[in-house]
């Protein structure tokens, strides 16, 4: 009987100290980053693996590295790589990326041999339809070597 | 051999009708008897985590027959395995498992080790141990936060996620995503741990135990958690092992048996650390095995970042994508965060495996359920099911 009473009383007490630490929460900061007010810092970005991107050329920065060997396109697991030799020489003529097969393994950055291909940091990426998910990335780096230009 | 009078090397006589784990199945079209009502938990109840559906037979508020039913989550992936060469199945195991993908990436990894007879550089070896004990400590974290979910409780899962976002941080340097995670290669591993990645390490053990004595204060010592969980659900040694459980539901129940002890593998047997089993096999006791897991996890990755060691991470002319397995059978197991977890693989030297077989623990956990739900209350049911820690895309793979 007392123990039962007692042991009533602890449970009580258990009570009000779960009350006590979520009342303390109440008043700490935010965890949580506000996203329009607020972005991830860029140190915290820099592992995170976006969209593929084609590595910018030494000499010409709309030039890829690329080589056409497709070797990328035999080791990708969702078949989300289409890359067409050019006519002269052995840059790329086509450089197609499907995002919405894509499952950022890096099979095709580690397989390459010639280091063109990396993961850009792109976290805020949206579109409203599957054929913005078409990527070419041959085009989205000459347009980058514009701008920067 | 005469099925009905076998005896598995247990000591267990194998009883078909004991439970009728799946009587709606034999017997589709029937219907409620009388004074019962049948109720399909799932499968998009948020309490069976993810696409389980439960069909329970209600006497009032009592479970007369609980059957899980699985299929609304297969994906196919031991066929899969059989399709793509073993470097483009490794995306794959970090989807058979969201919660603990490197347990499944190490499965996969080592069995491929072990056949092809590759070895893995010793700091590659550390950093496995180091991120697999890390994505162990957040699964068990979203378990302990849905499990009290589901309880009632809707604020420590805030808390957990909390933790796990701090966990999510460090993997992210080295594995490069936050869920999905891919980070072992055939020899070794792909990225290496910078002084960033061994800092917010360093910074989180301590945390971490300090965050473990608020959850005891204010999650596990609560009276009505308690009231809850203590004595419901037992699930003795004996149907345990009936089922092949295995993880914590099979430590709770008394059996200190891990992976990491019983089969070293990888260079778990260089660290000291406890296995805790016990003290009862009700509910309660398999919440608190799991979170002892977490403290003996730290303890691992204390004694890991303390002896890391320099030199690669991986070995010289590791495999290519385009890599093809020699000839021959291996079978791989490892501890994860839910049990047992292993992979099976076959090859006949072809460019794909012959056969990709994977044991998954939530299968044989889940199985469990049908027997240790009947005759509960309702409430209970759903409790029990939270115990099993259940992962419904592993579980139906």
């Amino acid at each position: 009987m007392l123990k039962a009473i007692i042991d009533n009383i602890k449970g009580l007490y258990s009570l009000l100290v779960g009350l006590s630490i979520t009342g303390r929460f109440l008043l700490s900061p935010r965890q949580t980053v506000h996203y329009p007010r607020k972005v991830i810092e860029p140190e915290n970005m820099a592992s995170y693996r976006g969209p593929l991107e084609l590595v910018p050329g030494d000499p010409d920065p709309a030039q890829s590295r690329c080589i056409s060997c497709q070797m990328c396109v035999r080791a990708c697991p969702g078949h989300c790589l289409t890359v067409t030799k050019g006519a002269s020489g052995k840059s790329p003529e086509v450089w197609l990326y499907d995002f919405t097969l894509c499952c950022l393994c890096a099979a095709c950055v580690e397989s390459c041999p010639t280091g063109a291909i990396r993961f850009s940091h792109k976290v805020y990426l949206v579109a409203d339809s599957r054929e913005a998910l078409h990527l070419d990335l041959l085009g989205q780096l000459k347009s980058s070597a514009k701008q920067t230009s | 051999m005469d099925r009905l009078n076998f005896i598995n090397p247990f000591g267990v006589r194998y009883q078909p009708d004991m439970v009728s784990g799946d009587f709606y199945t034999k017997n589709f079209a029937k219907g409620a008897a009388e004074n019962t009502i049948i109720l399909n938990l799932g499968p998009q109840h948020p309490s069976t985590h993810g696409v389980l559906r439960v069909i329970v037979e209600l006497d009032g508020e009592y479970v007369i027959r609980a059957e899980p039913v699985l299929g609304y989550l297969h994906r196919m992936h031991d066929k899969m395995g059989e399709v793509k060469t073993p470097w483009q199945f490794l995306p794959n195991m970090g989807r058979v498992d969201y919660l603990h993908p490197i347990a499944w990436n190490w499965a996969h990894v080592g069995a491929v080790e072990m056949l092809a007879g590759i070895s893995v550089p010793e700091r590659a070896e550390y950093l496995r141990v180091i991120s697999c004990e890390l994505n162990r400590i957040s699964s068990h974290l979203v378990w302990w936060g849905a499990f009290v979910m589901d309880l009632g409780g809707v604020t420590p899962i805030l808390y957990a996620f909390e933790e796990r976002e701090k966990i999510n941080d460090i993997l992210q340097i080295v594995t490069g995503s936050r869920l999905t995670m891919s980070y072992f290669r055939f020899g070794g591993v792909c990225a290496d741990a910078d002084d960033r990645f061994l800092k917010l390490i360093e910074q989180f053990i301590p945390y971490l135990r300090k965050r473990l004595k608020m959850y005891k204060a204010l999650v596990t010592d609560n009276v009505i958690l308690r009231r809850r969980l203590e004595n419901v659900g037992p699930m003795g040694l004996d149907i345990c092992q009936r089922y092949g459980a295995t993880g914590p539901i099979l430590r709770a129940a008394g059996l200190a048996k891990d992976t990491r002890r019983d089969i070293p593998y990888g260079v778990y047997s260089k660290f000291a650390f406890p296995i805790p089993s016990g003290p009862t096999d009700d509910c309660y006791g398999r919440y608190l095995v799991r979170l002892r897991e977490i403290e003996t996890s730290l303890l691992i990755i204390e004694q890991a970042i303390s002896s890391l060691p320099d030199g690669p991470i991986v070995i010289p002319k590791a495999p290519k994508p385009t890599f093809k397995l020699p000839a021959g059978e291996s079978y791989f197991a490892v501890e994860g965060a839910r049990g047992q977890v292993a992979v099976h693989l076959v090859s006949d030297g072809g460019k794909t495996p012959y056969r990709v077989k994977l044991r998954a623990p939530g299968f044989s956990n889940l199985s469990l359920f049908a027997e240790a739900a009947r005759g509960t209350l309702l409430a209970d049911a759903i409790a029990i099911l939270g115990s099993l820690d259940l992962v419904i895309p592993e579980v139906d793979r």
